[in-house]
């Protein structure tokens, strides 16, 4: 059994799993963000990173992992319902590049930023769990207790959006108000409101995600970069519109990076997200995870 | 009641309503008729706040104009718009608990309330919307407009796309609701036969112009307004 | 001159470009070795920008991943270099020219499939890719120290051309300068033509009415394509002359950022036209000097790392304010003043 749990196969498995799901996480904010207003936030990653900035920074002023984190994911909600205001608001009824440019030019912004801010920190992000690996027999696993908590947290995260989604009123009114914005507001429903929420809600996901791959890293400003672009192509592949998609798309991703890294080469690599978009959308154009709506002309 | 004065909407460079005025009373259907875009819907859309209008709307004294639409539908004027506005994508209760929101009457109540007068949207409550028949859609959209028990009824044509009998028996099912709960509803209809067979008063439109107003018996004998409403027909 | 340009628009469009290339070529001349090689810069990068307004403005399709294109284009122009030093240096810009179109051939074929977001993403996921790719294959690219070519040689009758005790220094500035004014200029005359040929008629229908373009017979992923390949093909030629103006290709060149660049400098100039490209790579020529000048107004030290990320940060701004004030950049703020103006 200890040899089986150490072999190259499972810890591959494990390994593709433990980024697999923050890939998952990151690809459900993207596509919270999309289905309320079919933004496709490109600075969602750079978003996330600032607001980690700003809370797990205090970690080196001596204040405590969990409230840094809280901090954290508040600053990230704060930021994304101001973006919404401010930056995307003026843009609903353009063409659809409009407000895709106008994140990228964010995307600029926030990551000078970062960097003029924060450079002279070189310290590693203590994590609060250890990042040991387990060992089975003499052999190791790629499994630590940070490795469980980050699973545990991401599980917890995705059960409850889906609830808040399925089972709550505000998850039904953010959801009709999606669908159908102008028989919404008929109904009463504050759709205004409720789009600032959803992006306070997918920056504060995003944060969180953010937090959880610069735990146990140097703390710096592209650490988003790499797996920001793994969590967009899940939402691609998994059909921007759908959260169960991305989610299982995201964790497929982080196993075929790690079977690509281990079995293939080091090279090829950064274009392993490519090839797995193109597979994808080769299979089926409008993403793996949507029912087919036909378009209305 | 509603009172309308003096409203215009201009889309660009095309008017769509021009000086329209007219009166809904509480407790009775109002109903307004006329030629495919001769600014029926347009009318609707600016009481609900979706068209930007100059005059003045009056909910009893309250001025409606300026309005957001939320806050509008939240004061009791419930909307139910072209084509129904049934999600289709959402079930059948889920429909209905959009329509509670308004509302301050508990959910589990307002819920029983609508079953009770509609049965058949009971059976179908975990259904998507999608799955009903035109029919069914028609009952879903008047219970979720109801369920927040508004006092100002908009409907915009009913009828569209309904087999004959089931027209005849949403303009019953109207005509008692509108009794019963002593509504006032402003039903828009293209037609306008069996609008103006419920209706207590009506209004003509023309060319986004109120071309005649009145007792619906009266409008309805009248041979020369007939080519108003009945379109090329006559 | 108006009827002139509507009886013979594609004369008007061949002398208009002469003129203006003997315009940039005499103002060369007139002009410090220090901004010939500015100009030169933003002419190369002015080709870049005019594929990519080609296929946002045209097609409707947006690319983040021009900037990888430039670097297949400039690695392929410095390998090639390093190989055949005699050849002249019109086979580096054509080769360049056609590999990168091959290679958004091979991009395209599944990108074109996809819409908007879709597209723009898969771009940026090639993007993210290719200085970890220039990394890796070290055999090809040099690794991270890169390639490095000679200069290109001045001739002799440009040499003559010139006199006094800079004469040398001045006309090996030049020299590269008016060279790749006059690939941009070829590359602007197909451009124009491209855009008011049947072609371009096709391209504006599928982008604003994809029904209407597939009615009329227009095969929407062919013409997506084609749109795609021929914007590739620009940074690859953009790419190349990059290469050929600095001596050498470095990987961390063709990040995101340069394509982050690429696309404010598109939007600041004026999205789907010639005079846009041409004002963003005068923008791109004189971008330090606009951010030392922010510098200087604002106070901050450009020694600071505020100051050093300054860039990014002026960039991104007036890409952001621009998108959201006049989305038809200058060349739209220009034709709305001369409106004001006339009333």
């Amino acid at each position: 059994m200890g040899s089986f749990l150490a072999s190259r196969l499972m810890t591959d498995i494990f390994g593709g799993l433990a980024t697999g799901t923050v890939i998952a996480l990151i690809a459900l904010s993207l596509v919270i963000i999309w289905q309320s207003t079919h933004v496709l936030n490109f600075a969602q990653g750079a978003m996330g990173m600032f607001a980690t900035f700003v809370g797990m920074n205090l970690v080196f002023h001596g204040l405590n992992y969990w409230w840094c984190l809280a901090l954290s994911v508040v600053t990230g909600m704060a930021l994304g319902a101001l973006t919404e205001r401010v930056l995307i608001r003026p843009l609903y009824g353009k063409p659809e590049i409009n407000p895709i440019v106008v994140m990228i030019g964010f995307l600029g912004v926030l990551e000078a930023i970062i960097a003029s801010i924060w450079t002279t920190n070189i310290s590693m992000l203590p994590s609060p769990f250890s990042e040991i690996y387990y060992e089975a027999g003499r052999r190791t696993i790629l499994v630590s207790p940070f490795v469980i908590y980050e699973v545990i947290v991401v599980a917890l995260v995705l059960s409850g959006i889906a609830l808040l989604f399925r089972r709550t009123n505000l998850g039904l009114q953010m959801r009709a108000a999606a669908l159908s914005p102008e028989v919404s507001r008929l109904l009463g429903v504050r759709v205004g409101r409720l789009l600032t929420f959803g992006w306070a809600l997918s920056t504060g996901v995003g944060t969180l995600a953010a937090v959880i791959v610069s735990t146990g890293q140097v703390l710096a400003p592209t650490n988003m970069d790499g797996i920001f672009v793994s969590a967009f192509i899940a939402a691609a592949v998994g059909g921007l519109e759908s959260p169960t998609g991305a989610i299982i798309a995201g964790v497929s991703i982080g196993l075929v990076e790690q079977f690509i890294l281990d079995f293939w080469s080091t090279s090829v690599a950064p274009l392993s997200g490519v090839i797995v978009l193109v597979i994808g959308l080769a299979i089926r154009p409008q993403g793996l995870f949507t029912r087919q709506v036909s378009r209305r002309v | 009641m509603i009172r309308v004065a003096g409203l215009s909407v201009t889309y660009g460079a095309v008017r769509a309503l021009r000086d329209v005025s007219f009166e809904a009373p509480t407790g009775q259907i109002t109903t307004v008729i006329g030629a495919n875009g001769a600014g029926k819907t347009t009318l609707l859309r600016s009481i609900s706040g979706l068209a930007r209008a100059e005059g003045s709307i009056r909910l009893d004294e309250r001025e409606l104009l300026g309005m957001a639409t939320e806050d509008v539908a939240r004061l009791g004027v419930a909307h139910v718009p072209e084509g129904r506005g049934v999600i289709a994508e959402l079930t059948v209760e889920e429909n209905l608990r959009l329509g509670t929101l308004a509302s301050k009457v508990p959910l589990a109540e307002s819920l029983a309330s609508q079953y009770a007068q509609f049965p058949a949207l009971e059976r179908r409550r975990r259904n998507y919307a999608a799955t009903l028949s035109g029919g069914e859609r028609q009952m879903l959209a008047m219970a979720r407009a109801l369920i927040a028990r508004p006092s100002v009824l908009l409907l915009d044509e009913p009828s569209l796309g309904l087999a004959p009998q089931v027209t005849a028996e949403t303009m019953r099912t109207i005509a008692q609701l509108c009794a019963s709960e002593s509504l006032t509803v402003i039903l828009v209809e293209q037609n306008a036969k069996s609008a103006l067979r419920i209706a207590h008063d009506a209004v003509v439109l023309h060319l986004g112009q109120v071309a005649a107003a009145g007792p619906s018996r009266e409008i309805a004998a009248d041979p020369e307004l007939r080519r108003y409403y009945l379109g090329v027909a006559s | 001159m108006s009827s002139l340009r509507q009886r013979f628009p594609s004369a008007w469009r061949l002398v208009a470009t002469l003129l203006l290339l003997v315009l940039a070529v005499a103002l060369s001349f007139v002009l410090s070795p220090l901004d010939d090689s500015k100009l030169a810069g933003g002419a190369a990068i002015s080709i870049v920008i005019l594929g990519l307004s080609w296929l946002i403005g045209w097609s409707g399709q947006v690319s983040l991943g021009n900037a990888g294109f430039m670097a297949i284009g400039a690695y392929v122009t410095a390998i090639w270099a390093n190989h055949h030093a005699t050849s002249p240096i019109v086979w580096s810009l054509v080769l360049s020219t056609v590999i990168g179109g091959l290679s958004g051939l091979v991009l395209a074929l599944p990108a074109t499939r996809l819409r908007g977001p879709y597209l723009a993403g898969m771009t940026l996921a090639f993007s993210f890719a290719v200085t970890p790719l220039a990394l890796n294959w070290r055999g090809f690219t040099g690794g991270s120290g890169g390639l490095f070519i000679n200069f290109l040689s001045t001739p002799a009758w440009f040499g003559g051309l010139f006199s006094g005790p800079d004469a040398l220094i001045r006309a090996n500035a030049q020299w590269p300068a008016d060279v790749t004014l006059v690939v941009a200029a070829v590359a602007f005359y197909f451009m124009a033509n491209l855009f008011h040929s049947r072609v371009g008629r096709a391209m504006r229908l599928v982008r604003d009415n994809e029904v209407a373009a597939e009615l009329s017979g227009v095969n929407l992923q062919r013409a997506r394509t084609l749109a795609f390949v021929i914007s590739a093909a620009y940074a690859g030629l953009g790419g190349s002359v990059m290469t050929l103006l600095s001596g050498s290709v470095t990987p961390q060149t063709y990040g995101l950022t340069l394509s982050i660049l690429l696309l404010t400098l598109m939007v600041l100039g004026g999205i789907g036209t010639l005079s846009g490209a041409i004002l963003g790579g005068l923008i791109y020529s004189y971008s330090d000097n606009l951010v030392s000048l922010v510098n200087k107004v604002s106070g901050i030290n450009p020694t600071s790392t505020l100051g050093a990320n300054l860039k990014g940060i002026v960039f991104g701004v007036l890409l952001i304010l621009t998108m959201m004030l006049a989305p038809r950049g200058l060349v739209g703020a220009g034709a709305w003043l001369r409106r004001a103006a006339r009333r």
